[in-house]
């Protein structure tokens, strides 16, 4: 089993007006930075988890902007910024963060004062080619700068962070020791910001390594506002090397191509009109193989996904040849982005509390992955199946209406709840009579009790569930306050 | 009682036996001769020769394997065990104390949802002329009273005797169908492997069948017997000549103790009733109960809000009243429904769409190969055999019986493996995914796909689409024929499908 350890990897490109003379060292053009995270229990959605405070590595930028990963600043309650050697901190936030990209940065919090004096802002360098050394930048406890070498040999598709999200990946070879707490690292090549080492396999010495090429990309989206982030195409695909499927798609030997298996509704492919059968052979003029990968100019042999996530941004074009029946048709593509909130269960949430409703101790919640992931590594075999169902054909809800899959995470015990304790994991259908397709329809639903009594209709389990509104109400106001010490009993933004 | 995993039976303290009608067997054995020298005389040693198939390779002959336990006679040339001792037998003999001269037997009558089995030698002859049949109790035995535990487990060539107390009578699992619950006697006897089948008694009666226990280091002194009223119900079952399964409500209810459920229902408050859930719309409550109602009675007896009944004093689940009855049989329901009182009569039906879930005996796997491709049905087995772990997969069994898939699919055919072949090179990554369509004709069972791929597209391709994946599996037509043949003599299978009749 390859062992990867999560590398926080902070850059300080620092473009200083006029430039200075020092060519860029780790003493001068990286941070360390100390970030106090506090998430919310997924639980027991009104509070927060435990602190948890991590030191990473930050690279200077242009305008006295550290980089660091989105990884190492999720959810930050508090950061300091602090040079390594002198100990010299100042208190800093964050400015912008893109947690699919993995990137953030982190610019002082009030005036920095004399905090940047004499350091220098890294560049990137974008133009970065395999066979290539490279430099990752640490200190030792005692400030001193520690340098590893590695070597940059080749180019791949990976996750950064969030699994399932594929980017641009160098991977180098080479030792990095372990200094920092984190391997979220700078990495450098002739004194230029090379990129962000995100992970490291201590057993096979590779290391993941975001490269320049799409720090720039998150640089320059995050200097004009409002952060748009990276678009999305909303196809799944399948190899067409059977040369029996190529003979049913009317494909020619040599033609290459992708076959799309799924198209998202509402997403970029099916607003182009991409169907699932339709087999792509060509976008942006590049050809598309029989596995999906194209050859990039500068990279080689790579996974057409670059050419969207990697190259198109909100609003471009992608033009895209393709076979449908057995005839070539021309498409053209436009980008659209969808946020986590966009999905029917959230891929992801960070910096943000999660909706909830209690009603008399029954705990309501949009359904979203970090809650599934409260099982564990193993979530899909252990968390509620019909939740898991529902994460998997999200499709299938939103066709229905559904925008939000709500449903009843837990039951505290409460006068009002008494017979229902053991409640969870119920997809909620109706409340009152009105169907139930967010979070803010059940808020809507559960202000129309029949004469006293609130009927909530859910798939599983007692089917119809009967609260008292009176008693609801009052423990609401009382008894959850009190006994469980929540202060709000609900979270609708 | 079938018993959803996610629905446990609420703990049954106590339960007095009813009289059932006693067997003509039993009428004639005089209770006072029989002593216990004697009883050892009518409780042999079964050694079972068993045939277990790997539903991973279904057109292979299964492998032997053997088991030994315990049986005793209950009647002329009638002796009772535990269905696992003698499942899935290519032969079976029988020994008794003394004399190791093996008779040949067989099965007679086998349940497996309730673990009882009745043998006959298949040649009586003298050995057992002698042999005085055992009286099977009509009572239940106390807590804390004491029961001896005789047969032939390990440890000793000779027969064994244990003894300990009554611990708890209360409703069990049984392990041998893996999703049947009855009433089961915990003793603290040893009870030990080989034990299986043989009398539990008390005084000079049996009082029931030693079957389970738990392994290495769960529990000490924890073994399990089949009571008499399980006994008596499979006996009197089988007396028209064949075993029925056992019926099922196919509902299932949800506590009333709530407040405002009641003030909702407008039911009085009077710990009567529990709502109804889910009424499976093919079982026996199909055109009585509906979801949302409340069930006052069943059967005569006052249903309380927590879906306990009272027998004789003693509080026990309600399924209670459906054990002891037998599919055919007539029940009476009082339901609460739109603010008054309504009756029904139902008649009891077995719910087989719930053995999606049950360990699978005497059955020869049933299987389709294609081109390479292996098809199957979904069953326990196949779930186990193959670890299958597709989403939908898992749906489909899981929720076989709950979401009445059954209706839709009698049954689910899923893509099992693929034998590597030229043909099928490409397709081995889609393998545990249930099969949706065959060249456009929907496939509802394993004789659906075959006839399916038997009968020659009119397109030069064979089409097979997967539930939820968009990728169909394509086959040039004029390839299958040769490939058949190759993949089939390569991989060593004598037929390209094994259909049950």
């Amino acid at each position: 089993m390859k062992l990867r350890f999560l590398l926080t990897a902070l850059l300080l490109p620092l473009a200083l007006p006029g430039g200075a003379e020092a060519a860029p060292a780790p003493e001068t053009s990286i941070l360390r930075v100390n970030i106090t995270s506090q998430g919310y229990n997924f639980a027991l959605p009104w509070q927060k988890q435990r602190p948890n405070t991590r030191r990473g590595l930050g690279a200077l930028l242009a305008g006295n902007r550290v980089l660091v990963t989105a990884e190492l600043a999720q959810d930050a309650n508090y950061i300091e910024l602090e040079q390594a050697a002198s100990g010299k901190r100042i208190t800093a936030k964050v400015e912008a963060v893109d947690y699919e990209l993995n990137l953030a940065t982190v610019i002082p919090d009030g005036d920095p004062g004399t905090f940047f004096q004499g350091m220098e802002a890294l560049e990137l360098d974008t133009t970065l080619r395999p066979k290539a050394s490279l430099d990752v930048w640490q200190f030792e406890n005692n400030g001193a700068p520690v340098t590893s070498s590695v070597e940059f040999n080749r180019v791949d598709l990976a996750p950064y962070f969030l699994e399932d999200q594929f980017f641009l990946i160098f991977q180098a070879n080479g030792a990095v020791q372990y200094r920092s707490g984190t391997f979220t690292l700078p990495v450098i090549h002739q004194g230029k910001l090379a990129g962000m080492l995100v992970r490291y396999n201590s057993r096979d010495q590779v290391s993941d390594i975001l490269p320049a090429t799409m720090v720039e990309r998150f640089i320059k989206d995050a200097a004009t506002a409002p952060y748009e982030g990276l678009p999305g195409f909303g196809i799944r695909t399948a190899s067409t090397l059977d040369p029996q499927l190529r003979s049913w798609l009317k494909l020619g030997e040599q033609d290459g191509g992708i076959l799309i298996t799924d198209v998202t509704p509402g997403f970029s492919a099916a607003t182009a009109g991409l169907k699932e059968g339709d087999v792509i052979t060509e976008m942006n003029g590049f050809k598309i193989d029989g596995r999906g990968s194209y050859q990039d100019p500068d990279y080689g042999l790579l996974g057409s996904g670059h050419l969207v996530r990697g190259k198109a941004n909100v609003g471009d074009t992608i033009k895209l040849k393709i076979i449908r029946d057995g005839q070539p048709l021309d498409l053209n593509v436009i980008m659209l982005r969808k946020q986590a909130q966009d999905y029917l269960v959230d891929p992801y949430v960070f910096d943000r509390q999660p909706r909830y409703l209690i009603l008399g101790g029954v705990l309501f919640q949009e359904l979203t992955l970090p809650f599934l992931q409260l099982a564990g590594k193993e979530w899909r075999d252990r968390a509620s199946f019909r939740l898991v169902y529902a994460q998997a054909n999200q499709d299938e809800f939103l066709k229905a209406g559904c925008k939000k899959l709500v449903f009843i995470s837990g039951v505290l015990p409460a006068p009002c709840t008494i017979g229902y304790e053991r409640m969870s994991g119920l997809v909620v259908n109706k409340v009152n009579g009105k169907d139930i397709t967010d979070l803010a329809s059940l808020a809507d639903a559960v202000k129309t009790p029949t004469d006293g009594i609130h009927r909530i209709d859910v798939q599983d389990g007692p089917r119809t569930i009967y609260l008292d509104d009176a008693q609801a109400k009052q423990d609401n106001a009382e008894f959850l306050p009190s006994r469980y010490r929540i202060k709000a009993m609900e979270n609708l933004k | 009682m079938f018993c959803p995993s996610f629905l446990r039976p609420a703990l049954l303290v106590c339960l007095t036996a009813i009289a059932p009608p006693a067997l003509r067997a039993q009428d004639s054995a005089d209770e006072k001769t029989s002593s216990l020298g004697k009883q050892y005389e009518s409780i042999v040693n079964v050694e079972c020769s068993a045939l277990r198939v790997d539903y991973r390779t279904p057109w292979n002959a299964a492998t032997p394997s053997g088991g030994s336990g315990t049986a005793f006679l209950i009647g002329p040339n009638l002796f009772m065990t535990n269905a696992h001792v003698v499942s899935d037998a290519s032969r079976i003999t029988i020994k008794k104390v003394g004399d190791s001269t093996p008779h040949r037997a067989r099965v007679k009558f086998i349940a497996h949802d309730c673990d009882l089995a009745l043998l006959e030698l298949e040649t009586p002859g003298p050995a057992f002329a002698k042999a005085v049949p055992l009286t099977i109790s009509t009572e239940i035995p106390k807590l804390d009273t004491i029961v001896k535990v005789v047969g032939y487990p390990i440890g000793g060539e000779r027969i064994s005797v244990t003894r300990g107390v009554v611990s708890r009578v209360d409703y069990q699992e049984f392990s041998h169908s893996g999703v049947d619950q009855h009433l089961a006697i915990q003793i603290d006897a040893a009870i030990n492997p080989g034990n299986s089948g043989g009398p539990v008694i008390q005084g000079t009666k049996v009082v029931g069948v030693a079957f389970q226990g738990y392994s290495g280091d769960v529990a000490q002194n924890t073994g399990y017997m089949i009571p008499t009223p399980v006994m008596r119900r499979f006996l009197k079952d089988v007396e028209d000549g064949k075993y029925d399964h056992y019926g099922e409500l196919a509902i299932q209810h949800y506590p009333i103790l709530n407040p405002a459920q009641r003030k909702a229902l407008n039911l009085p408050d009077n710990d009567t009733g529990v709502m109804i859930t889910a009424v499976d719309s093919t079982g026996t409550c199909a055109n009585a109960l509906k979801v949302g109602d409340v069930l006052l009675e069943l059967d005569g007896f006052h249903v309380d809000s927590t879906g306990s009944i009272d027998i004789d004093g003693e509080q026990t689940e309600m399924a209670e009243v459906v054990e002891r009855k037998f599919v055919g049989d007539k029940l009476k329901l009082k339901v609460w429904r739109d603010a008054r009182e309504q009756e029904f009569e139902v008649t009891l039906k077995p719910f087989p769409a719930y053995l999606m879930a049950a360990n699978q005996y005497e059955k020869q796997p049933e299987y389709l190969m294609h081109a390479g491709l292996v098809f199957q049905p979904l069953d326990h087995e196949l779930m186990g055999a193959f670890s299958l772990t597709n989403l939908r997969t898992r749906y489909y069994y899981d929720y076989y019986a709950q979401d009445e898939i059954y209706k839709e699919l009698p049954e689910v055919v899923v893509l099992t493996s693929v034998l590597p072949d030229a043909i099928n090179t490409w397709l081995r990554d889609y393998t545990g995914q249930v099969v949706e369509e065959i060249n456009g004709v929907k496939i509802k069972s394993l004789k659906d796909a075959a006839d399916a791929l038997d009968k020659q597209p009119d397109s030069t391709h064979v089409i097979i689409r997967l539930a939820g994946e968009g990728r169909p599996i394509v086959l040039e037509k004029q390839l299958i024929a040769a490939a058949q043949e190759r993949i089939s003599r390569k991989y060593g299978l004598a037929s390209d499908r094994y259909l049950a009749p």
